[in-house]
């Protein structure tokens, strides 16, 4: 894949940012679940 | 609507325009016409990319959505940050490397003209005729409830935003959309305040929140799955949702003009991946907290009397006809029994949740819900068969409904801007990318390659009107077509596997040439429309079915029919 020497903010590299993308939506399904069965 | 309704409507409007004209200074050619000059920080392609997706439509049938059939629809967008990463990593660092303007040129750099010039026509075809159907959807909702000619709300809706997406090209659409989400958002966080504020004195947040979830609308995660196994035709569930939302995602973000020339604004890699994988973050909860909204309208209308339809139009037709006596009759059960659900929601209320005399009311609640649902259907039905089948839908009218009869005066007229706001929004975006994509792929490749900046800067204006005159043609022609409009609704399933095929061959299958994924997009196309047309499959499914043809389809055709051919096959 091709790669670009640009830094990204607060993270090393751009895989933290798409750990934290992918990770933020698991939570969310996570807490989505809880949701649907707190109020069901 | 009021005087002060409207006063805030045209204030709000009139400074949107005199906004996006004011930040119309670009340079006088492509580069700063179409892509701002290439200066865009991350946030404000974010919120381009963000106003570009999100069209009235978006604000006026998600919390409808969330009111008739709960929250499960935000699962359709669980696919779109695995499609920001998987931009972030293969589409941006290519696009901004050839220093592209149409994402369709790269498609000549890797097979050949053909397969460039194929795609780019998709594109132009799906984006113009959806285009058109974005500015009539919310024109003929907005005309029906408040009485205004249809064509000149066409005219309004469509028709306004051109004066500075003409005049200003990328820039002043990124500009303008930056303001219009900022008062969309402020617009929709009073308005969710108010629904709760009109709610009884001792009903809380929560409260309304576990009476629209007893009466199934908190249905937030769904699997699709019963006894008789996966449901193919189940449009939202967390599979359809992670996979189908994925491809439509990947496709949309990947292949659509309208998306591309957003994050091709960036100044560099690093702000258009910003952007991306911002828009990754926040899109998901904007999604839940807009349908929110719905289950907040639905619980205001437990404790209040709510219209058996909320389109007022097809019903005052009916009590015309010689069904007024029946819908006369369907009315005044749905009332009584609203007035029935009203006492037992209060009584809920003041029961202990989870003991049994809630788990009791709340089977009484669902009861009536159940007998309200099948009264509704029964008017949908006497809609369908005596006025119109485009008509028995309602769904887009609920929250505009209740905004109508129920906010106050001022905030009506700042309900209905944003109505206006989102759809020039997404409008915008879409005429300036069906003004690049018509310049670059088709005007200055085949009708004159030579000409000068001025003259690349005027054509391009050019284009931006003529486009934008014709997707207000589109919405005045499609008026009253009815049941077309639903199946241009889907156009864009269509087209976006196919496109999305086309490309992931580009990017991932180096040994492929451009005759085996020209064939296999023309076989893939005729696949997705079978299937269309001869099955129930979920629609978002027909995004997978394309892509998958294609890069299926181009492979045996690589490795057969041009295993001997090395023509078409580039490398970047």
């Amino acid at each position: 894949m091709p790669e670009t020497d640009e830094k990204p903010p607060l993270f090393k590299t751009w895989k933290g940012w798409y750990a934290l993308v992918i990770g933020l939506l698991l939570l969310q399904i996570i807490l989505f679940a809880q949701l649907t069965k707190l109020f069901s | 609507m009021s005087t002060i309704d409207w006063a805030v409507l045209i204030l709000t409007l009139g400074g949107i325009i005199i906004y996006g004209v004011y930040k119309s200074r670009s340079s006088r050619n492509l580069e700063g016409y179409f892509l701002s000059n290439r200066e865009m920080p991350w946030w404000i392609v974010l919120l381009s990319i963000m106003g570009t997706q999100a069209s009235a439509v978006t604000f006026l049938s998600a919390p409808g959505q969330a009111y008739t059939d709960g929250m499960r629809f935000v699962q359709y967008y669980f696919g779109l940050p695995f499609a920001m990463v998987v931009l972030c990593i293969t589409f941006v660092p290519i696009f901004h490397k050839l220093k592209l303007y149409t994402a369709y040129e790269f498609l000549e750099k890797r097979f050949d003209v053909k397969t460039r010039t194929y795609t780019s026509f998709l594109f132009l075809l799906s984006r113009a005729l959806s285009t058109g159907i974005s500015v009539y959807a919310p024109a003929i909702i907005l005309s029906s409830l408040l009485g205004w000619n249809i064509y000149l709300t066409n005219i309004v809706m469509g028709g306004m935003l051109i004066i500075y997406t003409v005049t200003g090209g990328a820039r002043a659409v990124a500009y303008t959309q930056q303001l219009q989400l900022i008062i969309v958002f402020i617009g929709l966080i009073i308005a969710g305040y108010m629904v709760v504020h009109f709610l009884p004195a001792n009903v809380g947040f929560t409260d309304a929140l576990l009476i629209g979830g007893k009466m199934g609308k908190f249905n937030v995660i769904t699997t699709g799955i019963s006894e008789k196994g996966f449901d193919w035709t189940d449009r939202f569930n967390i599979f359809s949702g992670v996979i189908g939302g994925f491809f439509l995602s990947l496709a949309y973000f990947g292949t659509d003009q309208s998306q591309v020339g957003r994050y091709l604004t960036a100044k560099s890699v690093r702000e258009s991946r910003m952007g991306l994988l911002m828009n990754g973050i926040v899109k998901v909860p904007m999604q839940f907290l807009i349908l929110l909204i719905g289950v907040l309208v639905f619980t205001f209308y437990q404790f209040n009397s709510a219209p058996v339809f909320f389109n007022d139009i097809p019903l005052s037709q009916l009590r015309e006809s010689d069904k007024a006596d029946s819908l006369k009759l369907l009315e005044d059960s749905y009332s009584s029994l609203s007035k029935e659900k009203q006492k037992l929601v209060a009584d809920f209320v003041q029961q202990p949740n989870g003991s049994a005399e809630s788990d009791r009311v709340t089977d009484q609640m669902l009861d009536i819900q159940e007998k309200q649902n099948s009264l509704r259907e029964e008017v949908k039905q006497l809609v369908e068969k005596n006025v119109s089948k485009s008509e028995s839908n309602d769904t887009n009218y609920i929250f505009i409904r209740f905004v109508l009869d129920h906010l106050p005066a001022g905030l009506v007229g700042l309900l209905i801007a944003i109505i206006f706001l989102a759809a020039w929004g997404s409008i915008a975006a879409a005429l300036n990318s069906l003004a690049s994509a018509t310049v670059v792929d088709f005007h200055k490749k085949f009708i004159n390659k030579n000409l000068t900046d001025e003259q690349d800067f005027r054509v391009s204006r050019w284009y931006t009107l003529l486009w934008g005159v014709f997707c207000v043609a589109v919405a005045i022609f499609v008026t009253g077509l009815g049941s077309l409009i639903e199946a241009v609704n889907v156009l864009g399933s269509w087209f976006y596997g196919v496109m999305l095929g086309i490309f992931l061959v580009a990017f991932y299958m180096k040994k492929i040439g451009g005759n085996a994924v020209f064939v296999a997009a023309i076989v893939g196309e005729i696949i997705v429309i079978g299937t269309y047309a001869f099955t129930d499959i979920g629609w978002l499914w027909l995004n997978v079915i394309g892509a998958v043809a294609v890069v299926f389809l181009a492979w045996i055709l690589q490795v057969t029919i041009f295993a001997s051919s090395k023509q078409g096959v580039k490398q970047i």
